[in-house]
């Protein structure tokens, strides 16, 4: 119980920084939030010996840009968002947000995870609160930017409830507000909506587009649903496993609000899904001589 | 929807065993014969409340007792759970004393007492450590339990939001331990509440229920003996209320049980 992370806080909340509420940021946000990874590796050590998760990950996102990842189980892509958020920091290579090396976690990084993770304890509202804690903004304004950040995400009139009391697609739209309250730089999402049955899931998405272009931060999403990935991102990712690589990236070439009936969205869809159950092009690895190879049956 | 669905209700079918022991009670003193030895009836035992109440011997022995445990209580559970927060946030802590306290645990109150009598007598001094000691270890344990328990993942939503040490003992280690500081307090307080009984019975105090309880054997009142044991009980029982109330106040945020 020693690690003390030492919070960078982004500029833009300091005092003296322009006091831009959710909308109107665009031109203070437009020219930051770039991400770059070079040559990243990850190993894991699992009973003694170590094991490669990622291997030589290369990606730049520009700023304002949503970036979708794609791929199996085990591709190493919630280990990419833990270590790019900075809970972990045992890799090799290097991970820069706006040219500044990534060390420990950041009010300029934030992060919505699979599980809510809202404080049982706390109401929605104080959860939200939470994140401001260690900003700059004035106690006196914290309330008025809880609350546009809750109606942002359209839980207006649930400021008191706790967790318990709201149903799972509620509960990720707040933890989608907590994350943006500090407005960072980058907004991590590691499978935001995997825990939320389809007609929520579209539901939230919708609305995760909506603040997206709202909002234009740097979004990274980490997904196992292709459709998703394609409705939503500029870019697709698509990684391999065993050890995690990018094997191809998807250039999404369609203007946002996008229509999910849209044929280039099905055509690289089906493309993405043939790459994710291909047998891998690359068999140097030795471990996959003798492995026999299904297809996953992750992506839906 | 069952009967215990309705507040009345449900207090009436809490009175109905109390009830029919009363009146098998009743029935087994009016049999006469060797049962009216064993057995005061009701109407001696109200005459022997009555009289305790007047005299106010019975106020005086339930508030020195209650006294007792109370101060026993405040002590053994604060040093308690502050060491069970301190041995689960740093584990060479937990190595040093975890091993000598769970063997010293296992010792029950009553064991405690030869030696404590030995060393300090057998006046208030003994007794209180004697109801520090009770309250002390299910709080210990329970608060260490607790603070162990608190997910990782709650612990990273702090890291990320940059949290102090201080902040995240406070908005994150100390709620989310919350319902186990509380169980081990409610223990505590029960351990509490006996053990000062049971060391004023037998160690011997001034005034409080134990004592009373304790010069009644020796004159053969045995309706003296039913009515500190009726106020003995009640009073535990109100105080388990009591503390049940304030649990579930402070743990409003919790989901109901199913």
């Amino acid at each position: 119980m020693s690690f003390e992370p030492v919070p960078q806080r982004p500029p833009h909340l300091s005092q003296t920084g322009p006091q831009t509420g959710i909308a109107g940021a665009e031109s203070a946000r437009s020219a930051r939030g770039a991400l770059t990874i070079s040559s990243l590796d990850k190993s894991f050590t699992i009973s003694g010996t170590a094991r490669k998760v990622l291997d030589g990950i290369n990606l730049t996102v520009r700023p304002g840009e949503f970036v979708s990842i794609v791929g199996a189980s085990g591709c190493g892509k919630s280990t990419l968002l833990r270590l790019i958020v900075g809970l972990d920091d045992e890799y090799t290579g290097e991970i820069r947000l706006d040219g500044e090396r990534v060390a420990t976690t950041s009010l300029d990084r934030g992060i919505v995870f699979q599980d809510h993770r809202l404080f049982p304890w706390m109401t929605l509202e104080q959860n939200v609160e939470l994140a401001l804690l260690n900003t700059d903004v004035p106690k006196s304004r914290r309330a008025q930017i809880v609350a546009d950040h809750i109606a942002l995400v359209n839980l207006t009139g649930f400021e008191k409830a706790y967790p318990h009391q709201l149903s799972g697609g509620m509960a990720q739209r707040a933890a989608i507000a907590r994350a943006l309250v500090t407005e960072p730089k980058l907004l991590l999402l590691d499978e935001p909506l995997g825990a939320l049955d389809a007609l929520t899931r579209v539901h939230v998405q919708n609305e995760l587009q909506r603040i997206w272009m709202q909002q234009r931060s740097t979004m990274v999403m980490v997904t196992h649903d292709v459709e998703e990935a394609l409705y939503l991102g500029d870019r697709v990712i698509v990684m391999t496993p065993h050890p995690g690589r990018i094997r191809r990236i998807v250039d999404v070439d369609l203007p946002h609000p996008r229509d999910r009936r849209s044929p280039v969205l099905h055509r690289l869809k089906d493309e993405i899904l043939a790459e994710l159950t291909a047998a891998p092009t690359d068999t140097t690895d030795d471990a996959r001589g003798n492995l026999v190879l299904l297809p996953t049956r992750e992506d839906r | 929807m069952s009967l215990l669905d309705h507040k009345p209700a449900r207090f009436a079918v809490g009175l109905v065993a109390p009830a029919l022991l009363l009146a098998w009670w009743q029935w087994q003193a009016s049999r006469g014969g060797s049962n009216a030895v064993a057995f005061a009836s009701l109407s001696t035992v109200g005459g022997a409340a009555r009289e305790l109440i007047v005299n106010g011997t019975l106020l005086a022995d339930a508030a020195a007792t209650l006294q007792r445990a109370f101060t026993g209580l405040g002590i053994g559970a604060t040093l308690g759970i502050a060491l069970g927060i301190a041995m689960a946030m740093w584990p060479l802590l937990d190595r040093l004393l975890g091993p000598l306290l769970n063997a010293l645990r296992q010792v029950p109150m009553i064991g405690w007492l030869p030696l404590i009598g030995l060393w300090f007598g057998s006046d208030e001094g003994s007794e209180l450590i004697v109801i520090c000691l009770s309250a002390f270890f299910p709080a210990m344990l329970n608060a260490h339990a607790g603070v162990a328990q608190v997910e990782r993942r709650y612990l990273e939503v702090g890291q990320i939001y940059g949290f102090s040490a201080s902040q995240r003992f406070r908005r994150i280690l100390l709620p989310a331990a919350m319902p186990m500081l509380l169980t081990g307090l409610t223990q505590s307080l029960a351990f509490a509440w006996i053990a000062a009984i049971a060391a004023e019975l037998l160690m011997g105090a001034s005034v409080g229920l134990g004592v009373t309880m304790q010069q009644a054997q020796t004159q053969q009142r045995l309706d003296i003996i039913l009515v500190t044991i009726a106020v003995t009980a009640a009073i535990g029982f109100a105080i388990n209320q009591l503390v049940y109330r304030i649990r579930s106040s402070l743990l409003a945020w919790q989901a109901p049980a199913q």
